[in-house]
C-alpha cells in the first residue's frame, strides 16, 4: 500500500506526520484551517475538507474537542474503504463515562477501519529522526500495518493492540500525570515523591481503565508508563508547561487561554472527579490531582493530602 | 423415564420423518429460497466438508493434528460419561482415532478430517419441507389455541385465522420494511432469547406478519419431543448439540452456517447463546454466527455476486416467563458458572406448559416481539431500499468495506474486527428496543424496596429474607413516579414501553402484576395482605426486575437512590 495519505491539523504534530511520509515516499494531503504558504515538495496544502477524502488513509492531529466537528463534516465524503487513525490524548466526557475519540469517529463517519496512534512521540522527536516506538490501538490490525508503513523509513518502531480503549484511556492519563509532573517540578518535589505520584497515578488509571473493560496492562506499556517516562526525562512536551504555570499560580481559566486547548489534561481532570462521584471508584492520587488542576488545592496541601491517604 | 421409553424415544430420534412423496405444490418464482433447500442439502454439506478439509490442508501439519486430538479426546471424555448406545457405536472409533493420530501422515489425516466432517456436518444439517410449512402455519396455532381452551379445539381447528393467538403475541416495527429487505438480501436475524418459547413465537410470528421463513441451529435437546423434532427437522432447522465441545465440530456448525447465509438462506440465532439466565437484558453476545454471516458477506463481494445481508435485531419481552424458576435459580445457584444446558425445565413439562398459557391467555398479553432497524453488517442502518446509510444520511455501499485499494481484498482478521463492532451494538440496541412491561416496573418498585430495608446484605442473604412487605400506597407512589420517569425516557428514545404502562394508572398496574404474579409460579411472588404487599419469592422479584436493571440509576426516587445504585451495579458486574 502506497497511495496517499491525508493529515488533519496544520500543527507541529500533524507537519511531523506529513514529513515523516513524505520521507517514506507517500503522496500527502494536508488539510489546515489556516491556509499557509508551506508549500513543500509533495505535500497538498487545502483548505477544503473534502480533499482529504482523497486519501484512504486519513490521520486525525486536530485537539480532541474538534475532532467530532471535523469528522463529521469529512464524514460526507468517506465510505468504507477510508481508515482513520488519531494522535490525540484525550476523551470527550460524556456525563461520567468518557467517550474515546475512536468512538466519536465511529458515530461521526461511516468508517470502521479506525485506530489510535500512542505512546512517546512527539513532533520534535518525529522531526529530528530520534529511535522511538508507538503503539497503534485498533480493532482491525491492517491498521497497525497502515501506520506501520507511513513511518517506514523513520526510525520508529510500530505496536499494535486491540485494546483500543486502553491506549486511548492510557494516553489521555498521561497527558494529566505529565502535568503533574511539570507541577511536581516547578513546586519543588523531589524525583521519589514524583515517582509515587506517576506510578500509584498510573495504577489508578488502570483500575479506571479495568471499570470501564480495558486492559491494565496496556496502562503499563508504551501508551501510559512508556509515554510517561518521556515526560520525565524532559521530551518538552506541551503539558509540562502547564504544570509549570499551575505551580507559578497562575489560574486554570488564565492557563487555558494561554495554552489554548490543546491541553486535554484539564478536562481529564474534570471528567475524572466526575467519574469517581459517580461510581464511588477510590482513586486518591488522581481525585487530587484534578483539585490540584481545578485549583482547589494548592501543592503543600496536596503532598499532605496525598501522604494522609492509606496506601491501597 | 422408563428404559423402554427412551430406547423408543431414541428410535424415534433417529428416523428422519419425511412426509410421503405425493405431488406437492408447484414452485413459484417469489418462494423463498429455503423452498428449495433439500435440493440443496448435499452440496451445503459438501461445501462444509471441503473449505475445512482444504483449509487444514494447507495449514501446519501440527495443526490438524492437535484439532484432530481435540476432537477424539473430548467425544472419548463425552460419550464415555454418556453411557448409552448412541456412545458405545462411537467411542471406538474415537479411541482408535486417538491411538493412531500421532503416527498417520498428514494426508492421513487430513482423509481422517474428511470422514469426519462429513458425518458432522450430517448431523447438524436440517431439511425443509415446504408442505410441512404450510401445514405447520395452519396447525401449529390451532394446536395452541386448542391447548390453552380444549373445549374450542375442532372449532378453531377448522377456522382460518387464530384470533385468540393473534391477540396474543403482538408486533412492533418496521416489519414492512423487512418484508422487502427479505427480497432484496439475506437477513440475519438476532433476537433476544429468555424463553424456549422465543423460537416457536418467532416463527409464528414471521409466518403471520408475511416474513420468509428462517433456518436456524436448535439445541439438540429440543429434539426430544417427537412432534417438535418432527417440525423442526422439516423447517430448516439444524441440530446444534452442545454436549459436544470439540473445536471441529464448532468450525462445523459455523462453516454450516457461513454456508447457508453466503447461499441467501434468511437465518435466525440468539447472539446470547444461551436463554437469559437472571432475565437481564444480553450485555455480552457470542460472535460466532455473526462472524459467518460478516465472512458470507465478503466471500460474495469476492465471488463477484454480492449480496446485501441485514442483521434485524428483535427484542421478545413477556410479562411472563414460563421457565422463570428455573432460570433465576440457575443464576443463583451458578454466579457465573451457570448450567449451558438445562434439560428439566418447564419447557418440557406439558402441565406447566398448559398452566403458563392458560395463564397467558386469561392476562390477554402474551409477548411483545419487537422488531429493531435493520443493521448492515457494518452497523449501518438500511433503509427501504436496502441501501446502508452514513451518519449523514448518505446512502454507501457496503462492499467497500471490504475494499483495499478499489477491490475486494479477503481479510480474516478485518472480517473479525467488524464481528466485534457488531458484539459491542447489540447490546445497546437491546436494552433501547426492549419492551417494558408492568410487571417489570412492579417488580422493580418492590425488589428496590426490599434492598432498601436489607442496608448491608449481599445478594444472596437479601433473596432469603422471607416476608417483607411494602405498604401499598407507598408502592403505587413509587411505581407512579417511576412510570412517568419511564414516559419521559421513552419520549428522548432510550426506551420502550407496553402499552399498559403508558395509559394504565399505578394502583391498576400493582393490581395486574399481583394477579400475574399468582396462579402460574409454584408460589405467588407477592400477594396483597391488608394495605400491604407482602413479597413472598425475592428470587422472583428479582428475575423480573433485572429486565430493567440497567435503568434502575433513571428510576430512583432521593430516597431510594442508595439502593438503586446497589441494584445498578449488580447489572453492571452481571
Amino acid at each position: 500500500m502506497s497511495g496517499p495519505v491525508s493529515i488533519l491539523g496544520g500543527g507541529d504534530f500533524g507537519w511531523a506526520l506529513a514529513d515523516a511520509a513524505r520521507r517514506s515516499g507517500r503522496e500527502v494531503i494536508v488539510w489546515t484551517r489556516r491556509a499557509q504558504e508551506q508549500a513543500r515538495e509533495g505535500v497538498t496544502v487545502t483548505e477544503t475538507l473534502a480533499d482529504a477524502a482523497a486519501a484512504d488513509l486519513v490521520f486525525f492531529a486536530v485537539p480532541s474537542p474538534y475532532v467530532g466537528a471535523v469528522a463529521r463534516e469529512l464524514g460526507a465524503h468517506l465510505d468504507g474503504s477510508h481508515r482513520l487513525v488519531h494522535i490525540s490524548r484525550g476523551v470527550v466526557a460524556d456525563k461520567h463515562t468518557p467517550r474515546t475519540l475512536t468512538q466519536v469517529l465511529r458515530e461521526t463517519t461511516p468508517c470502521r477501519r479506525i485506530g489510535a496512534l500512542a505512546g512517546p512521540i512527539v513532533a520534535r522527536a518525529l522531526a529530528e529522526g530520534d529511535a522511538s516506538a508507538g503503539v497503534v490501538g485498533s480493532r482491525f490490525p491492517e491498521i497497525v500495518e497502515a501506520v506501520r508503513d507511513v513511518f517506514a523509513v523513520q526510525r520508529l518502531d510500530v505496536f499494535g493492540t486491540d485494546d483500543v480503549l486502553g491506549v486511548e484511556l492510557a494516553s489521555t492519563m498521561v497527558s494529566l500525570l505529565s502535568m503533574a509532573i511539570g507541577y511536581g517540578l516547578a513546586s519543588g518535589l523531589g524525583p521519589a515523591t514524583l515517582a509515587m505520584v506517576a506510578t500509584r497515578g498510573m495504577n489508578e488509571a488502570a483500575r479506571i481503565g479495568e471499570g470501564l473493560g480495558a486492559r491494565a496492562e496496556t496502562f503499563h506499556g508504551l501508551a501510559g508508563l512508556g509515554d510517561l517516562l518521556a515526560a520525565f526525562a524532559g521530551d518538552g512536551r506541551p503539558e509540562l508547561e502547564v504544570g509549570r504555570l499551575f505551580a507559578a499560580g497562575v489560574t486554570p481559566a488564565e492557563v487555558d487561554k494561554q495554552v489554548g486547548a490543546r491541553i486535554e489534561g484539564l478536562r481529564t481532570a474534570r471528567w475524572i472527579a466526575k467519574y469517581a462521584a459517580h461510581t464511588g471508584a477510590r482513586l486518591p492520587v488522581l481525585q487530587i490531582l484534578a483539585d490540584v488542576f481545578r485549583g482547589r488545592l494548592r501543592a503543600e496541601q496536596a503532598l499532605d493530602a496525598l501522604m494522609a491517604q492509606e496506601v491501597s | 423415564m422408563r428404559p423402554v421409553l427412551k430406547l423408543l424415544k431414541q428410535r424415534i430420534l433417529q428416523v428422519r420423518p419425511q412426509l410421503p412423496s405425493f405431488p406437492g405444490r408447484a414452485a413459484r418464482a417469489d418462494d423463498p429460497a429455503v423452498f428449495s433447500f433439500n435440493e440443496q442439502r448435499a452440496s451445503v454439506m459438501d461445501s462444509v466438508t471441503r473449505r475445512i478439509v482444504s483449509r487444514y490442508r494447507t495449514r501446519e501439519p501440527q495443526e490438524l493434528l492437535y484439532l484432530l486430538s481435540d476432537a477424539a479426546n473430548t467425544e472419548v471424555r463425552r460419550l464415555s460419561s454418556q453411557k448409552d448406545a448412541e456412545a458405545e457405536l462411537e467411542i471406538s472409533a474415537w479411541r482408535k482415532l486417538l491411538r493412531g493420530n500421532g503416527r498417520m501422515s498428514h494426508d492421513e489425516r487430513v482423509a481422517a478430517l474428511e470422514r469426519i466432517c462429513a458425518r458432522m456436518s450430517g448431523d447438524v444439517a436440517g431439511n425443509f419441507d415446504p408442505r410441512v410449512y404450510g401445514i405447520a402455519l395452519r396447525i401449529v396455532p390451532g394446536l395452541l389455541t386448542g391447548v390453552m381452551s380444549p373445549g374450542t379445539f375442532p372449532r378453531e381447528l377448522v377456522q382460518p385465522g387464530w384470533p385468540q393467538l393473534d391477540a396474543l403475541i403482538r408486533v412492533e416495527g418496521p416489519v414492512e420494511r423487512l418484508r422487502r429487505l427479505a427480497r432484496l438480501g439475506t437477513l440475519i436475524l438476532v433476537p433476544t432469547h429468555s424463553s424456549n418459547l422465543d423460537s416457536v413465537a418467532l416463527g409464528y410470528v414471521l409466518a403471520r406478519e408475511g416474513l420468509p421463513p428462517v433456518v436456524y441451529g436448535a439445541g439438540k435437546n429440543l429434539f426430544t419431543n417427537p412432534i417438535i423434532s418432527f417440525f423442526m427437522h422439516n423447517l430448516g432447522a439444524y441440530r446444534v448439540d452442545r454436549r459436544v465441545q470439540a473445536r471441529l465440530y464448532k468450525e462445523v456448525l459455523k462453516g454450516y452456517s457461513f454456508e447457508i447465509i453466503r447461499r441467501g438462506y434468511h437465518s435466525l440465532f440468539f447472539p446470547g447463546g444461551t436463554r437469559s439466565r437472571s432475565n437481564m437484558v444480553e450485555r455480552h453476545v457470542k460472535l460466532g454466527l455473526a462472524g459467518t454471516a460478516v465472512s458470507a458477506f465478503t466471500e460474495n463481494q469476492l465471488d463477484g455476486a454480492p449480496r446485501p445481508v441485514f442483521f434485524v435485531p428483535i427484542t421478545i419481552n413477556y410479562p411472563l416467563v414460563l421457565e422463570a424458576e428455573t432460570l433465576i435459580d440457575d443464576y443463583l445457584k451458578g454466579a457465573g458458572q451457570s448450567r449451558y444446558i438445562i434439560t428439566d425445565d418447564e419447557f418440557s413439562q406439558v402441565d406447566r406448559m398448559v398452566a403458563f398459557l392458560k395463564k397467558v391467555l386469561v392476562l390477554r398479553n402474551g409477548a411483545v416481539i419487537r422488531f429493531a432497524e435493520p443493521l448492515d453488517p457494518f452497523c449501518n442502518p438500511v433503509d427501504e431500499l436496502g441501501r446502508s446509510l452514513s451518519p449523514s444520511g448518505r446512502a454507501i455501499d457496503p462492499g467497500t468495506y471490504v475494499q483495499q485499494g478499489g477491490r475486494p481484498v479477503a481479510d480474516e482478521l478485518r472480517d473479525m474486527g467488524y464481528t466485534r463492532e457488531l458484539g459491542e451494538l447489540l447490546p445497546s440496541v437491546y436494552r433501547r428496543e426492549t419492551v417494558i412491561l408492568w410487571t417489570h416496573l412492579v417488580a422493580h418498585v418492590l425488589y428496590r424496596y426490599l434492598v432498601l430495608r436489607t442496608p448491608g446484605r449481599d445478594l444472596f442473604t437479601r433473596q432469603r429474607v422471607r416476608d417483607a412487605s411494602m405498604r401499598r400506597d407507598r408502592l403505587d407512589r413509587e411505581v407512579g413516579l417511576a412510570q412517568a420517569k419511564l414516559i419521559e425516557l421513552e419520549q428522548s428514545d432510550r426506551v420502550r414501553l407496553g402499552r399498559a404502562i403508558r395509559s394504565e394508572p399505578p394502583s391498576r398496574l400493582v393490581d395486574e402484576a399481583l394477579e400475574a404474579w399468582s396462579g402460574y409460579h409454584s408460589k405467588p411472588i407477592a400477594v396483597a395482605e391488608g394495605d400491604s404487599v407482602r413479597m413472598l419469592d425475592p428470587n422472583l422479584l428479582l428475575f423480573y426486575q433485572n429486565r430493567i436493571v440497567h435503568l434502575a440509576d433513571d428510576l430512583a426516587t432521593p430516597e431510594t437512590v442508595k439502593a438503586a445504585r446497589i441494584i445498578a451495579a449488580m447489572g453492571e458486574g452481571a
